[in-house]
């Protein structure tokens, strides 16, 4: 060790040790694990100035590489605080700390006046020699430690020893550090990027899934979605960005995000798709995503479906055969802008079921894509013996693909079943015009399953709107508000009653303007009751000779 | 804005509405529609596709109407016989306001002054 004389500390000058000695104070001062229990920050921070103090140096510094931008930036330093405080990077391979990750090996420089460097800081603090070795966890290169003398000076073999041996002390923090920020980073944005609840919607079943890879450190850019439209219609969504970890998941969330606001406004699916490629490109993200969106329409019994560059979605009817939806693939999201995506019809009858998944689900190594999707399409038309019927679909698709195997992808499914509606129905409503639509169609649904024509469940289906529009304006302002919608048939007639609990609000006349009288004309009866609790209407249609008389 | 599709024939406008007109967007369908209207003295509403219109939906139908007027510019309706709304504009009293057609062609080759206007 090259000692300078006018570079000697304090706790050197004071004992005086041999060399030896002195070098396994410094070593144990370095390992000591009472650095263990210190946030990262202060145990940077306290480990730089120990190894300053063992190796006599001025300056100590830490930089950790940002993978997804390739640079290096100060993390932590000591005698050269500027460099954390201004955030330097250094692009990787570039300036000194640049090699040192690059190169993965210490690197010594006597005279830094004949070197290059990208941090400005490191000339004007005037430093002459420096050593830089690399940090590393698992084999690969996180970040870079070095330290500087302001006096010309060799760092010699155990200079560089006593520096890896902190080097290496500090990747065991950081990457535990990193592991807990991860897992904390990765539970928030599951939770908030998944649905917490899915819609419950008359006549369907809904039920899914997300299962993280290994060890579930890293996030996947994995996804689904539900979301209900104008008019009663549903929208479902799969989606997979290309990658793992946190900047794919927020390129997640940004197309979920942008995804729901297209898919809000109305526009039909193709132009949805496309819409989506082209923010996505424009942003510059640099990662491509595959997707699906399906558009339920339950009243006709149909779906639309449009598909970038995503695996097929399984679709099971009524006979309880499994197939995929043939589909003309567009190009996947984020690659080029200008992109058509075609959407195509499909029948969906009642006793259908939808399964939307990501690769995960049918991926195995060594396997083709084939392979997999035809074991899908038999784990969904003979799901294992032991599995109990009240599973979910996701459910019983799941456990019989992958119960037992350790995941090695991510895994997304959304599971969707059309099911009969009830003789008897009963809604609860959010108080917002917005279900309005959602519950007409439910409403011309029931009123086709109990055999009732299509003038009268026309008729029967805009009194009820109207009678539900009345409710939803006394509950106005209200928070959490609801209202109750009963549906009921016999031989004779149909009945719906819908009631609201408005009484927080000084009831107006019912139905200002027109909308009593509608009300009136469209059904062979309408009774509105007021009272304390709130406003009951029931509405009665008798049954027409040529009806079904309920099934 | 909402789903509609429009068209123009010889300068009129030709609006087509892709869903159901209700207490939940028809004001925001009322100023979308004024606004489709631009320069021209006569607009044609399609709601050959549309498939409920409540009554916040009929009162937006009249106050467009008088808002078109107001601009010297006349509304026309599209609805078929066989569509479930025509019980409804009766039963409304629509056409003794607003002129409603069979069909788009039937409609923008009616050029006489609607009742109401």
């Amino acid at each position: 060790m090259a000692a300078d004389p006018e570079q000697t500390s304090e706790s050197a000058q004071a004992e005086a040790p041999p060399a030896e000695a002195a070098h396994l104070g410094d070593a144990r001062s370095i390992t000591d694990s009472a650095l263990g229990y210190m946030s990262l920050e202060e145990m940077l921070s306290e480990l730089l100035e120990r190894i300053r103090t063992a190796l006599r140096a001025d300056t100590a510094a830490v930089l950790l590489l940002d993978e997804d931008r390739d640079v290096l930036v100060a993390r932590a330093a000591r005698g050269l605080e500027e460099e954390v405080r201004q955030g330097v990077q250094v692009p990787l391979a570039r300036g000194f700390a640049g090699r040192v990750a690059a190169q993965a090996e210490p690197i010594v420089i006597e005279d830094l006046s004949h070197a290059e460097v990208v941090n400005p800081i490191l000339r004007q603090k005037g430093i002459r020699s420096m050593l830089g070795v690399p940090v590393q966890a698992e084999g690969n290169v996180i970040g870079v430690m070095h330290v500087g003398a302001l006096k010309r000076r060799t760092f010699g073999e155990e200079d560089i020893a006593m520096l890896q041996l902190a080097a290496d002390r500090a990747a065991l923090a950081i990457d535990a550090a990193r592991i807990s920020e991860q897992r904390a980073v990765t539970e928030v944005m599951q939770r908030t990027l998944l649905p917490d609840a899915l819609p419950e919607v008359p006549g369907l079943r809904f039920s899914a899934k997300y299962l993280p890879a290994g060890s579930g450190v890293k996030i996947g850019g994995d996804w689904y979605d539900v979301l209900q439209l104008t008019n009663g219609r549903l929208a479902l969504v799969i989606g997979d960005v290309v990658g793992r970890g946190v900047l794919a998941a927020s390129v997640m969330a940004e197309i979920r995000t942008a995804l729901r606001a297209y898919l809000t406004e109305g526009h039909e699916l193709g132009r949805v798709m496309t819409l989506l490629n082209d923010l996505l490109v424009s942003m510059g993200r640099h990662r491509s995503a595959t997707a699906a969106i399906l558009e339920l329409d339950l009243e006709h019994e149909e779906l639309e479906a449009v598909s970038a560059g995503h695996l097929p979605v399984l679709l099971m009817t009524p006979d309880g055969r499994a197939g995929f939806l043939e589909q003309l693939q567009g190009l996947p999201l984020g690659i080029s802008a200008g992109q058509e995506y075609v959407p195509q019809l499909y029948e969906f009858p009642v006793g259908s079921a939808l399964l939307l998944y990501t690769d995960g689900l049918v991926e195995r190594r060594g396997e083709s894509i084939e392979d997999g999707l035809t074991r899908l399409r038999s784990a969904a038309e003979d799901p294992a013996a032991e599995i109990d019927e009240d599973a979910s679909f996701a459910d019983r698709v799941y456990r019989t693909l992958l119960d037992e195997s350790p995941l090695e992808d991510d895994v997304a499914l959304l599971a969707t079943e059309s099911l009969p509606l009830d003789r008897q129905l009963e809604l609860k409503l959010e108080a917002n015009p917005a279900v309005l639509g959602g519950l007409r169609r439910t409403l011309g649904r029931w009123l086709s399953s109990q055999g009732v024509e299509e003038e009268d469940l026309f008729g029967m289906t805009l009194a009820a709107s109207e009678a539900a529009s009345n409710a939803i304006e006394h509950a106005y302002g209200a928070r959490e508000a609801s209202f109750a919608v009963c549906c009921e048939s016999d031989d004779a007639e149909v009945r719906v009653i819908v009631s609201d609990s408005g009484h927080w609000r000084e009831t107006r006349p019912f139905g200002r303007g027109r909308g009593l009288g509608i009300m009136r004309a469209l059904v062979d009866s309408a009774e509105v009751e007021r009272g304390e609790q709130g406003t009951t209407v029931t509405l009665r249609k008798r049954r027409s000779k040529k009806d079904g008389g309920g099934t | 804005m909402m789903g509609l599709v429009v068209k123009h024939f010889d300068g009129v406008p030709v609006v087509q509405p892709r869903e159901d007109i209700d207490a939940s967007n028809a004001r925001q369908l009322r100023d979308e529609l004024s606004r489709c209207l631009e320069d021209a003295d006569r607009m044609v509403l399609d709601l050959s596709e549309t498939r409920y219109v409540d009554s916040a939906g009929i009162d937006m139908l009249f106050r467009l109407n008088d808002l078109l007027a107001q601009r010297r510019a006349s509304l026309a309706l599209v609805i078929p016989q066989s569509s479930s709304l025509t019980r409804l504009a009766q039963i409304v009293a629509l056409p003794s306001v607003v002129p409603i057609h069979e069909t788009v062609e039937q409609a923008l080759a009616d050029r006489s002054t609607p009742t109401g206007a």
